[in-house]
C-alpha cells in the first residue's frame, strides 16, 4: 500500500465513530415509500441540477447534483499525446480519471486513488469511449477528470452523465450524449437512482435478488455503452433492470439537453445585425 | 492485454465464419476450447488449481491467513483477490505493463464474489469481531490466448474446491483472554462449499452474433464483449460490458440469455471432474506443469 | 454449447521411428571434437583447441565444416526462400515486415509490382499512396531477395504468385518444421490452397478462381467464402497444428495425409490430444508406406 509522505497522516488505523453507535443501522423498509418520499418500483429519478462551464480554465466542465450526490467534471484537450509510445496514427486517446474526495463518503477516504476509483475510472472510460468520435483526433489525447464531492448514491451513473456533458461543453465531437442511470434491486421491488443508504442497505427480508445495476446509454442511437452489475439477480430481473435504466435515462435526457443548450446560448456571440 | 494484429481480409473471413456458425478452429459459436483442470499443484498453498483453456493457462493459489474481520461485518471472513500478469505470459506485461489488466481483472473478481451466497463467509469467522480467516486468492497468468475471465473463474472455483483450511479451537483462560489453537492433525480441516461459486462467461460480439471463448484473433474483430458470472442455479452475480464499443439493448438481452445458458451448463461437468479427481485420492499421478 | 473439460494426463510423444540414443544432439558446452582439422561453423566456438557447441541442437557436418543447427530457432532466411509476413510499419519507400526472423524484414517500394505494368516508374505519388497498397496488419507472401549484413531480409513480390493475401487463415509454426521443397505453393486436392512459408508462417486460403489476377495482387475480395471451403480450411488448420504438436515435417504430402486421416473426426475434435495422437500416427504410417 503506497503512502503519501508529504501529508500529515492520521493514526494508522482509525474508524468513524458512527460504527460504534449502539443501535445498528436500521434496515430500510423493503416496501412502502422510500425515505426521500419517492415511490418504489417506479422510474423516478431524483431531480437533477446540471450546469456547464464552472471551471473556466478547463476546455469544458460540468457540475451535476442529484439529491445529495454532487460531482464535477473537467475536460482538457485534445492535445498531443504524452505517452509517445502509444501514439495512434488513426485514433485519439481518451483518458479518464475518477476520484472521490476524501470527505465524500461517510468514512474518510484516502487521497491516493484506490482500486475502487480505478475501477470506476475504467467503467467511465468504457462508457464514454463509444460516444466520442476519437478518429477525428488522431495522435492526440482527451482527458476527462471527475471529482466526486459528495457521494449519496448512484455515483457512477451521474459521473457518466456529467462527463459526457463536460465533453460536449468542451466542443469534442461526439455521436451522442451518454446518460447514466442506476437501479437497486431489493427482493421483488426495485428502486431507481438509489441513495447511498439504499445502495448499502442489506435488507434481511430476502437474500435472493439483491443487487445493483448501472447502465450508460446513448439515447438517440439507442445503444448501451456501459453496463455493470453486482449482487445476485436472476436473468429476468437483470433484463427488466436494464429496461428500467434506459427509461430512467430518457427521463433526464431533456434536462441535460436544456442545460447544454443554455451553455451554448451563453457562449454564442450575439447574432450580427445584418 | 496481449494483442494480435489482424488484417482486414482476415477479419472479413473470421466475421463471415462466425455468421455461418463455423469458427476458424472448427468450433461453433457456443463451444469452448479443450480445457484441462488440475488441482493441488502447489504444495505451499491451502488450495490451488491450474487451468488450461486452449493456450491460455492460469494458476490460482489460495492461502488462508488469520485476520481481523472488517468492522462493518464482524461475523464474516473475507476474500482478497490479486491478479498478477507476469511477463512470462507476454512481453507486454513486463514492468508495469500488466498492472492495468491486473487491476481490472481483480476488481471484477471482487464484484463477482460480492454477494452472500458465492462463498459462505460466515463459516470463515473464528470469533466475531476478533478473528477470521482471510482467503488470499492469487491468480497468476501463465499464458494468454484470449478468454482470461472464464479461465480464471474456473480455476478459482477449482482452487476453492481443493482448499483445506485447518480447524481451530478457541479456548479462554480464567482472565477471559482467548487463545487460538490450531489442530495438529493435518487431516482435520474444513472444506468450503463451492456449490454457489459462479463461473464467468465472456461473450464477444462479433458482427451480428456473439461467441464464447474467443481467441485473440476473434477478440481483435470484436468491439465489445459482455462478461456474465453465473451460478449453478442460473442467477447472475455480476455483469459488465468491456471493450470500447457499445451494444444494442436487444443484443444485450440476447447475450444475457445465452450467457446464462452457457454458464449454467459449465458447472455440472466442472463439479463432476473435481469430484472425479478427488476420488482418485492422493495417489493420483500429478501432471503439474509438464502436461 | 460444448465444453470439453478433463484432467490432464501425461502424454508421450508418438513416433514410429524409435530414437532413444541420438549422438548428434548437443547442448551448449558439449565438446564436439578435439580434432583440429575441422572448421568452425554456426553454433560452435573453439575453446582450448576443442570445438564446442554454443547452442542446443543437431550437429551437421559438411566436409570439414561443423555446424550446430538449433532445433528451436527464429527464421534464418536465405535468398529464394518463400515467406509469409505481416506488415508492421509503413515507412518512406519501404514497408517493414514481420517474418518471424530476428529482425524485421524490408519490402522496398521498388521491389513490388504496382498496378499498371511491371516496368512502371515509381513516382512520388506512389510513395504517398503506399498505405493504400499495403497497410499495417496486412499479410503478404514474398520471396527473399537478399540478406543484409546485419541479417535482416530484403523481400520482393515481383511475381504474380506473390503479393497481398486475401481471406484465409494464418498458422504460425516453427520454421524448422517446414520442409524445403521446389514449390511452397500448393493447390491441395481437398479443395483449398496452402502457402508453406519457409519462415514457419503457413497461409491457408480457398483455391482462387482464374479471374482475379489483375490489379497486381493488391485487390482482395471480401465476398463470403462458402461454408464447405471454410470447413476444409479449418480442418487443414487443425491438422497443421496437430502435426506441429508432434513435430512432423510439413510438406504437401504430410498435410494431405493428415487431412485424410482426420476425416473421420469432426473438425473441432481434431485438436483434442487423443485425436491428435491418432491422426498423427496414421499420417506417419502412411508416409512410411509411401517411402518404402
Amino acid at each position: 500500500m503506497p503512502t503519501d509522505t508529504k501529508r500529515v497522516r492520521g493514526p494508522e488505523v482509525s474508524q468513524s465513530p458512527l460504527l460504534f453507535v449502539s443501535k445498528p443501522a436500521t434496515a430500510l423498509p423493503s416496501h412502502g415509500p422510500r425515505t426521500d418520499g419517492r415511490p418504489r418500483d417506479q422510474v423516478d429519478v431524483r431531480p437533477v441540477f446540471v450546469r456547464c462551464g464552472l471551471v473556466s480554465q478547463a476546455k469544458g466542465s460540468a457540475y451535476i447534483e442529484a439529491g445529495n450526490t454532487k460531482l464535477m467534471s473537467c475536460v482538457y484537450g485534445p492535445r498531443e499525446t504524452e505517452r509517445k509510445d502509444e501514439t495512434d496514427m488513426k485514433c485519439g486517446r481518451l483518458t479518464t480519471d475518477m476520484r472521490f474526495a476524501p470527505f465524500s463518503c461517510p468514512e474518510r477516504g484516502s487521497w491516493i486513488q484506490g482500486s475502487q476509483d480505478k475501477d470506476l475510472s475504467l467503467m467511465l472510460h468504457e462508457s464514454l469511449q463509444p460516444a466520442v468520435c476519437l478518429h477525428k483526433y488522431p495522435r492526440s489525447q482527451i482527458e476527462v477528470n471527475v471529482m466526486v464531492l459528495e457521494n449519496s448514491g448512484s455515483v457512477l451513473a451521474h459521473a457518466v452523465t456529467c462527463a459526457s456533458l463536460a465533453l460536449a461543453d468542451a466542443g469534442i465531437e461526439m455521436y451522442d450524449l451518454v446518460l447514466g442511470c442506476a437501479v437497486r434491486q431489493d427482493g421483488s421491488s426495485y428502486v431507481v437512482d438509489p441513495t447511498y443508504k439504499e445502495e448499502n442497505s442489506c435488507s434481511s427480508a430476502s437474500s435472493e435478488n439483491q443487487g445493483g445495476l448501472t447502465v450508460a446509454f446513448l439515447p438517440s442511437l439507442n445503444q448501451i455503452s456501459g453496463l455493470q452489475s453486482d449482487g445476485e439477480m436472476t436473468e429476468e430481473t437483470l433484463t427488466a433492470g436494464v429496461r428500467t435504466c434506459i427509461e430512467g435515462c430518457y427521463k433526464i435526457y431533456p434536462v441535460i439537453q436544456q442545460a447544454l443548450a443554455k451553455a451554448v446560448r451563453r457562449a454564442a456571440p450575439p447574432p450580427s445585425e445584418s | 492485454m496481449a494483442t494480435v494484429q489482424v488484417s482486414e481480409a482476415e477479419k472479413v473471413y473470421i466475421l463471415h465464419g462466425i455468421r455461418d456458425d463455423l469458427r476458424v478452429d472448427g468450433r461453433g459459436c457456443e463451444d469452448y476450447r479443450h480445457t484441462e483442470i488440475e488441482t493441488d499443484v502447489v504444495s505451499n498453498t491451502d488450495g490451488s488449481a491450474k487451468v488450461t483453456l486452449g493456450h491460455t493457462a492460469v494458476l490460482v493459489g489460495i492461502k488462508a491467513d488469520l485476520g481481523k474481520p472488517k468492522p462493518m461485518l464482524p461475523k464474516e471472513g473475507y476474500l482478497e483477490f490479486f491478479v498478477d500478469c507476469s511477463a512470462n505470459a507476454t512481453p507486454e506485461f513486463e514492468g508495469r505493463g500488466g498492472e492495468e489488466l491486473g487491476t481490472e481483472l481483480s476488481n471484477t473478481l471482487y464484484k463477482v464474489f460480492n454477494n452472500k451466497h458465492s462463498v459462505d463467509l460466515k463459516s470463515l469467522c473464528i470469533s466475531p469481531g476478533e478473528h477470521c480467516w482471510v482467503l488470499y486468492v492469487d491468480v497468476l497468468l501463465l499464458q494468454c490466448d484470449g478468454n482470461l475471465y472464464d479461465a480464471i473463474s474456473i480455476a478459482i472455483k477449482a482452487a476453492l474446491f481443493s482448499t483445506k483450511i485447518p480447524k481451530v479451537h478457541i479456548s479462554a483462560d480464567e482472565e477471559g483472554a482467548k487463545e487460538i489453537e490450531l489442530s495438529d492433525d493435518p487431516y482435520d480441516c474444513m472444506r468450503l462449499n463451492v456449490e454457489n461459486v459462479p463461473c464467468i462467461v465472456t461473450l464477444c460480439k462479433v458482427g451480428h452474433r456473439h461467441v464464447v471463448d474467443a481467441t485473440l484473433q476473434e477478440k481483435a474483430c470484436s468491439v465489445a464483449s459482455l462478461i456474465i458470472s453465473v451460478t449453478q442455479k442460473g442467477t447472475v452475480t455480476c455483469m459488465r460490458k468491456v471493450g470500447g464499443g457499445s451494444l444494442d439493448p436487444e443484443s444485450i438481452f440476447e447475450m444475457t440469455e445465452a450467457g446464462k445458458r452457457v454458464g449454467k451448463a459449465l458447472h455440472a461437468p466442472l463439479m463432476d471432474l473435481l469430484q472425479q479427481e478427488e476420488r482418485l485420492g492422493t495417489k493420483r499421478q500429478k501432471v503439474g506443469f509438464l502436461g | 454449447m460444448a465444453a470439453d473439460m478433463r484432467l490432464p494426463v501425461i502424454r508421450k510423444p508418438v513416433s514410429l521411428i524409435v530414437s532413444t540414443d541420438r549422438r548428434d544432439l548437443v547442448v551448449p558446452g558439449d565438446v564436439i571434437t578435439s580434432d583440429t582439422g575441422f572448421m568452425r561453423g554456426h553454433g560452435t566456438y573453439v575453446d582450448e583447441e576443442k570445438l564446442t557447441a554454443s547452442v542446443a541442437g543437431e550437429v551437421q557436418r559438411v566436409d570439414k565444416l561443423i555446424c550446430v543447427r538449433p532445433l528451436k530457432t527464429r527464421f534464418n532466411g536465405e535468398v529464394g526462400d518463400v515467406v509469409v509476413g505481416r506488415i508492421t510499419e509503413v515507412q518512406q519507400k519501404r514497408w517493414k515486415v514481420e517474418t518471424n526472423s530476428r529482425l524485421d524484414s524490408v519490402l522496398l517500394l521498388s521491389s513490388v509490382n504496382l498496378p499498371g505494368g511491371e516496368l512502371r516508374r515509381r513516382s512520388a505519388e506512389d510513395e504517398l499512396t503506399m498505405r493504400e497498397y499495403l497497410q499495417e496488419g496486412d499479410l503478404i507472401s514474398a520471396e527473399v531477395q537478399s540478406v543484409f549484413s546485419d541479417g535482416a531480409l530484403s523481400l520482393h513480390t515481383r511475381s504474380l504468385k506473390y503479393g497481398k493475401l486475401g481471406q484465409g487463415v494464418l498458422v504460425q509454426l516453427s520454421p524448422s518444421l517446414i520442409k524445403r521443397q521446389k514449390s511452397h505453393f500448393h493447390n491441395l486436392p481437398c479443395g483449398a490452397s496452402i502457402i508453406l512459408g519457409n519462415n514457419g508462417f503457413v497461409w491457408l486460403y480457398p483455391t482462387p478462381g482464374q479471374q482475379e489476377e489483375e490489379a497486381g495482387g493488391f485487390y482482395t475480395s471480401h465476398e463470403p467464402v462458402s461454408l464447405s471451403d471454410r470447413e476444409v480450411i479449418s480442418r487443414l488448420r487443425n491438422c497443421l497444428l496437430a502435426l506441429a504438436a508432434h513435430k512432423v515435417l510439413l510438406f504437401d504430402t504430410s498435410v494431405l495425409y493428415c487431412y485424410e486421416s482426420s476425416l473421420q473426426h469432426q473438425v473441432k475434435d481434431v485438436l483434442k490430444p487423443e485425436v491428435m495422437e491418432e491422426i498423427v500416427m496414421l499420417t506417419q504410417q502412411k508416409l512410411l508406406e509411401q517411402e518404402g
